[in-house]
């Protein structure tokens, strides 16, 4: 495994002068950090040349105390038995990204979901605006200054409820008249 | 003699009856509580023998069983296929989520309250509600149906504009078309 | 005794006949096949229920003239073809308005009714709907091949085509033409399972799969006539059974139970079959049941 990962690290370095490579992990797997602009070339390489067939996933991290957004694509290799990461930064005020889904047909669906939940625009990407969210007109929820529970509290209805905890055994057996056996009371609070 | 009050209250008997004991259900399966209706209808648990069987379509159907969370994306689906539904229907709401958000209270696009957008004649609690939990719904809809007191229907005829100033808070572009129900 | 009031009477009477006990086998089929899915089912009087709660449904919306006309259409069917089937054998009760050459006039009316209710359904606008019909059309092409060369067969042999005529041979020879004509009637049950529609050949009405296809916008009143109508249809469809093959009935009870055991051929062969397709359904039909036609016509011709 590990010579392989080592010619992997050399063809990649070779290629790609902007790549740096994170080789700490004792298992099959390998992490490059890549400028936005090589993201699509390095991806075409992997899979042409070095048989990284399959796009297992694209995620998205949200660094907010950095100032940015940061894409991972996530590549495996059905005969070598080894995934590789593609991590790019993304400047978080104005996300822009080349549109890859003629390398891999299912990035569509990841590109329109950044899209919606992270505002990341995509150069090229021809889909219809709405994809999960309809009608949505607040800031990207998927970020991490987007606040879920202010926003909910604000859009929906609540029910008021109860603030404490306390047992409620009682008023639920003067209610119903239900009869609570011994064994089950001790598990009341 | 038609149409004095005690051949009415016998009508009425008779009509609540037949509700009663007939209750085709349409499973709108929003939620992870669509999983808890293939074991309420097999034999396990077998509804059918209380009448409650499954119909295919909302013309169909009397009952309309919300089961789980409701998205801002599905509450417009919902709001049509009630609206579909011929008189009487009624709505039962299904797990802790449409009672008050459940685990997904703070969710940016589920709603909390589903009462304050469909009239819902019983509320099933529970996360989920197990199959027995399910049928004593059922049970109490009927109790309801017998005494004449589910009319969610016909309270939704009346605040209509109330209930259609709530749906257009979550759905802003209301195209929808009209029906005259 | 030959007065048309009285024929008139026994039209009514039959029909109410037809439709309590057509509807009754509808419940008790519901409740075979839960049994047979080891569930307790619901009572045999259901079906009643279900037409008592559809019957009082306060609003039924339409979609156009046609759509009043499509459930319509299916009534008037099965009351026709009820009306020239002579239910009981005596030749005084119920023998309605039966002429010579009923049957091949019962061969046109009986697929007079799924054309209206194509109509009906093809004003709804549904495309489960049209789905549905083009479902149950084809499946007619399948099923009306066997059932008319089993008819054809009969006629032939006997040299009649009256259904009376047929039940009075019957009585006279005291041979049913199931012994004296078989191929014939292996055909025409064959044929029977489509026509039933019960699975595997519910391809028409598939309710997870078409949203119950011609009837999916239907609900309320035109659901209640349909289901009045299928009932009245089924029993007119067994007594013909009964008439044609086991020598008619002569009492109301033999009847019962002559048209039971006819109808638990479909309902067994249903509830332990899952759905076919439509064109599998259709290879069936011009299959076997095609075959035994033939052989039925044989048989009428050279022996």
């Amino acid at each position: 495994m590990d010579e392989l990962k080592t010619k992997i690290i050399e063809r990649i370095k070779a290629n790609f002068q902007d790549a740096t490579e994170n080789n700490s992990f004792n298992y099959n797997r390998l992490d490059f950090n890549v400028n936005k602009t090589t993201v699509p070339s390095i991806l075409f390489y992997l899979k042409d040349e070095m048989g990284f067939k399959h796009l297992s996933h694209i995620t998205c991290v949200d660094w907010l105390e950095e100032g940015e957004l940061e894409l991972i694509f996530i590549v495996w290799s059905p005969v070598d038995k080894i995934k590789v990461f593609v991590r790019t930064r993304l400047d978080r005020e104005n996300p822009v990204m080349d549109n890859i889904d003629m390398i891999w047909r299912q990035a569509h669906t990841y590109e329109r979901e950044f899209r919606e939940m992270f505002g990341i625009q995509f150069t090229g990407l021809e889909a219809p605006q709405d994809f999960l969210l309809e009608d949505w007109d607040g800031p990207p929820p998927m970020r991490r200054d987007f606040h879920t529970e202010e926003y909910a509290s604000e859009t929906f209805f609540e029910r008021p409820g109860r603030e404490d905890a306390g047992d409620v055994r009682e008023e639920i057996i003067k209610r119903s008249g239900e009869e609570i056996p011994d064994f089950a009371k001790k598990y009341s609070r | 003699m038609i149409n004095d009050k005690n051949s009415q209250k016998i009508v009425d008997f008779i009509q609540n009856w037949a509700r009663k004991h007939s209750i085709w259900v349409l499973a709108y399966g929003t939620g992870c509580g669509a999983i808890e209706i293939p074991p309420t209808m097999t034999s396990r648990y077998d509804a059918e023998r209380l009448g409650v069987r499954g119909a295919a379509t909302p013309r169909q159907a009397d009952v309309l069983l919300i089961t789980g969370y409701l998205t801002t994306k599905t509450l417009k689906r919902v709001i049509r296929v009630y609206e579909q539904m011929q008189d009487p229907k009624y709505v039962i709401g299904f797990g802790s989520c449409t009672i008050n958000g459940g685990m997904y209270y703070d969710s940016y696009n589920t709603i909390k309250v589903l009462d304050k957008y469909l009239p819902v004649d019983v509320y099933i609690n529970g996360c989920m509600p197990r199959p027995e939990a399910v049928l004593s719904g059922f049970a109490k809809l009927q109790e309801l149906i017998a005494q004449g007191k589910a009319n969610g229907a016909q309270k939704y005829k009346d605040n209509l504009d109330w209930y259609r100033e709530n749906q257009k808070k979550i759905i802003p572009n209301w195209v929808m078309p009209e029906y005259n129900w | 005794m030959d007065s048309i009031w009285f024929k008139l009477l026994g039209v009514v009477v039959s029909f109410i006949v037809a439709f309590t006990v057509g509807m009754t086998y509808m419940g008790l089929s519901r409740k075979i096949t839960a049994r047979v899915q080891n569930r307790k089912g619901p009572p045999f009087y259901q079906n009643f229920i279900d037409a008592m709660k559809l019957g009082s449904k306060t609003s039924a919306i339409h979609h156009g003239v046609m759509q009043h006309f499509g459930p319509a259409f299916l009534m008037v069917s099965s009351v026709m073809s009820l009306m020239i089937i002579p239910v009981l054998n005596n030749g005084m009760w119920f023998s309605n308005l039966n002429f010579h050459g009923d049957l091949i006039f019962l061969l046109y009316i009986m697929v007079f009714g799924p054309l209206g209710m194509a109509l009906g359904a093809g004003q709804t606008g549904n495309p489960n709907s049209a789905i549905g019909v083009t479902r149950g059309l084809s499946q007619m092409v399948g099923f009306e091949i066997p059932w008319v060369m089993a008819l054809v067969a009969l006629m032939i042999q006997y040299h009649t085509t009256s259904i009376v005529d047929l039940m009075n041979i019957q009585v006279e020879s005291g041979t049913w033409l199931i012994f004296s004509s078989p191929f014939a009637f292996i055909a025409a049950v064959l044929a029977m399972l489509g026509m039933f529609r019960y699975s595997p050949f519910d391809i028409v009405g598939a309710p997870t799969e078409l949203a119950s296809g011609p009837m999916s916008e239907n609900g309320g009143k035109y659901l209640f006539t349909m289901m009045s109508s299928a009932s009245v249809f089924a029993f007119a469809k067994l007594t013909l059974y009964v008439d044609l093959f086991l020598g008619g009935a002569s009492n109301l009870i033999e009847l019962l139970i002559k048209t039971f055991v006819i109808y638990m051929i479909p309902v067994l062969y249903g509830v332990v079959s899952p759905r076919y397709r439509t064109e599998q359904s259709i290879r069936y039909f011009w299959g076997w049941p095609t075959f035994f036609g033939l052989l039925a016509i044989l048989y009428a011709v050279f022996f």
